[in-house]
């Protein structure tokens, strides 16, 4: 361990799975008191990552240290066939936790996920949500010194999903505990974390807080990721764009035809093919017929030369 | 039909009134019951939990085993057992044969492959992502097999109420090794095949229906527990 602050430290760590590696060579550092989001593309290596920091499968490759007690929630909230309290009660007595105070603790985990009312429920009986609910509180009753949580809002509707996030966030928060967060939406990392890490291709792409990976993404493939959905090759760079980059202007210098036209929330999600490369934007009702053209003009997205180095335009 | 209610009759009459035979063939087939289904279930728990849920070289193979051990047929793993405890054999020194105790060695040779195989198909049917679960919360592997154990619980029933019928029932086993000796190895299937072989019709009937009646009632209290154990875990609609 590096420094008294570093509650858990990964060195070139490397996973392999049916005989692929699928993580490579990961450096990662968490910090006491700190929030982790881990972002990347399905199949990125995420949750293989945080299988083999929480110790559940082999390293292939590199080493991991921990101060203290290591626990994960897993993707699946997986309970036992029993009640609420009873599954929360069965994983502090898995992590050694004395027989008198388990009650207590179970209930105090239940509350501070705000799932106190089903602590009689049968887990089984559970809608996705609640399910969700307890298997955090579960991870939470244990009190451990690092936490690593995988996709904790995966297959939630957009409402429970709002719900969980606000109190998770609130509950996950320890002054002495070092949180990863598996995310797959950016917008749960931006949310949850005090630092982003980008894992794309089963290697560590970008680092850094959710501001500083948003607006000056290391690589494309991070930029791309990270919702730099527009991409233009000039002579000897590449600009990508996010939506919010391009503006609609009839005086613009770009102009190009519109491929596609989806309808969003607040009006359409537009794909239009420019000279060189293709732009997308969101533009209010009735928007613009598929197959005419408009002008454009650009007002930000970032340049990465040749070696890519990126820079704000 | 006359001959059926004779032995109706007469089973009901020596279980008003039990003789020695009946008394002795009673107590042995319970002490054989009892002990290999015991002893099977210490030995095939811990194999099946491992054939089950552990991944390793020669896994397939030992289920394969399992599996077919669930057809052996008793009457070769008497000869074999008797062979072995032969006075020249190579555990004659144990002087275990034509005893109670060899019947019991035999029986839970043969209620083994049940009890591991039943064992391994149950706790495979436990999802994997709560055993992962368990572990990452901190779960020994202990206490990971336990977790198995109690969520395919139903299916361990399966197989306790499976090897304990075997033994109940078993005869071939039986006569070889313990040699069918009356008031000492006889149990209430062993005494039925001699009375038939003797023309006792009456009496075979009569410690048929006794026997008959033990297994009823053994597997009614199992089932039932069974059950409760499944309405515990959810299993029934609610």
């Amino acid at each position: 361990m590096s420094s008294a602050a570093t509650a858990l430290k990964a060195v070139g760590v490397s996973l392999e799975r049916g005989g692929k590696t699928v993580v490579s060579g990961v450096d990662l550092e968490l910090g006491s008191g700190e929030i982790v989001a881990l972002l990347g593309p399905n199949g990125a290596g995420k949750s293989t990552l945080l299988r083999g920091l929480a110790g559940l499968d082999p390293l292939a490759d590199g080493r991991v240290a921990a101060r203290g007690r290591v626990t994960a929630a897993l993707q699946v909230p997986a309970l036992a066939r029993r009640s609420v309290l009873a599954n929360v009660e069965a994983a502090l007595s898995w992590s050694g936790s004395e027989r008198g105070g388990r009650r207590e603790r179970a209930l105090d985990a239940l509350k501070l996920l705000d799932a106190t009312h089903l602590a009689e429920r049968r887990a089984l009986d559970l809608s996705g949500g609640e399910a969700r609910r307890v298997h955090l509180a579960r991870a939470l009753a244990v009190d451990p010194d690092v936490l690593l949580l995988d996709e904790p809002f995966a297959g939630l509707d957009a409402a429970t999903r709002g719900d969980l996030l606000y109190d998770v966030a609130s509950a996950i928060r320890h002054p002495s505990r070092a949180t990863l967060v598996v995310a797959h939406d950016r917008a749960e990392a931006w949310a949850l974390a005090d630092r982003v890490v980008v894992m794309i291709g089963g290697r560590l792409a970008a680092s850094g807080t959710p501001r500083e990976v948003l607006e000056t993404p290391s690589t494309p493939d991070v930029a791309r990721f990270v919702g730099f959905a527009g991409e233009i090759e000039l002579r000897e760079e590449i600009l990508l764009l996010r939506p919010a980059d391009v503006r609609e202007d009839a005086r613009g210098d770009l102009a190009g035809t519109v491929l596609r036209k989806i309808p969003v929330e607040e009006g359409f999600r537009v794909d239009v093919a420019v000279d060189r490369g293709k732009v997308v934007m969101h533009l209010p009702p009735p928007g613009p017929e598929i197959g005419s053209r408009i002008r454009l003009r650009t007002v930000g997205g970032v340049r990465f030369g040749k070696p890519v180095k990126p820079s704000r335009v | 039909m006359e001959f059926l209610l004779d032995g109706i009759r007469e089973g009901w009459h020596l279980l008003l009134h039990p003789d020695a035979e009946l008394k002795s063939a009673f107590d042995v087939t319970m002490r054989v019951a009892f002990f290999s289904t015991l002893f099977s279930l210490a030995a095939g728990l811990p194999l099946g939990l491992l054939l089950g849920l552990r991944s390793f070289r020669g896994r397939s193979a030992g289920l394969s085993l399992a599996n077919a051990g669930l057809g052996l047929p008793p009457v070769v793993v008497g000869l074999i057992v008797a062979i072995l405890l032969f006075r020249m054999g190579p555990f004659g020194g144990l002087n275990l044969l034509y005893t109670v105790n060899g019947i019991i060695v035999a029986q839970t040779l043969l209620a083994l492959p049940i009890v591991v195989a039943f064992t391994a198909a149950a706790v495979q049917a436990v999802p994997t992502a709560l055993l992962d679960q368990a572990s990452a919360l901190g779960a020994s592997r202990p206490r990971v097999a336990m977790l198995a154990l109690r969520e395919a619980r139903v299916g361990i029933f399966a197989a306790v109420i499976a090897a304990l019928g075997s033994a109940l029932s078993e005869v071939g086993a039986v006569v070889l090794v313990g040699g069918n000796i009356q008031q000492q190895t006889e149990t209430l299937a062993s005494a039925v095949l001699v009375k038939v072989s003797a023309g006792e019709y009456g009496p075979a009937l009569a410690y048929g229906f006794i026997l008959l009646g033990l297994i009823l009632v053994l597997a009614a209290v199992l089932t039932l527990l069974q059950q409760r154990g499944a309405a515990s875990l959810g299993w029934r609609a609610s």
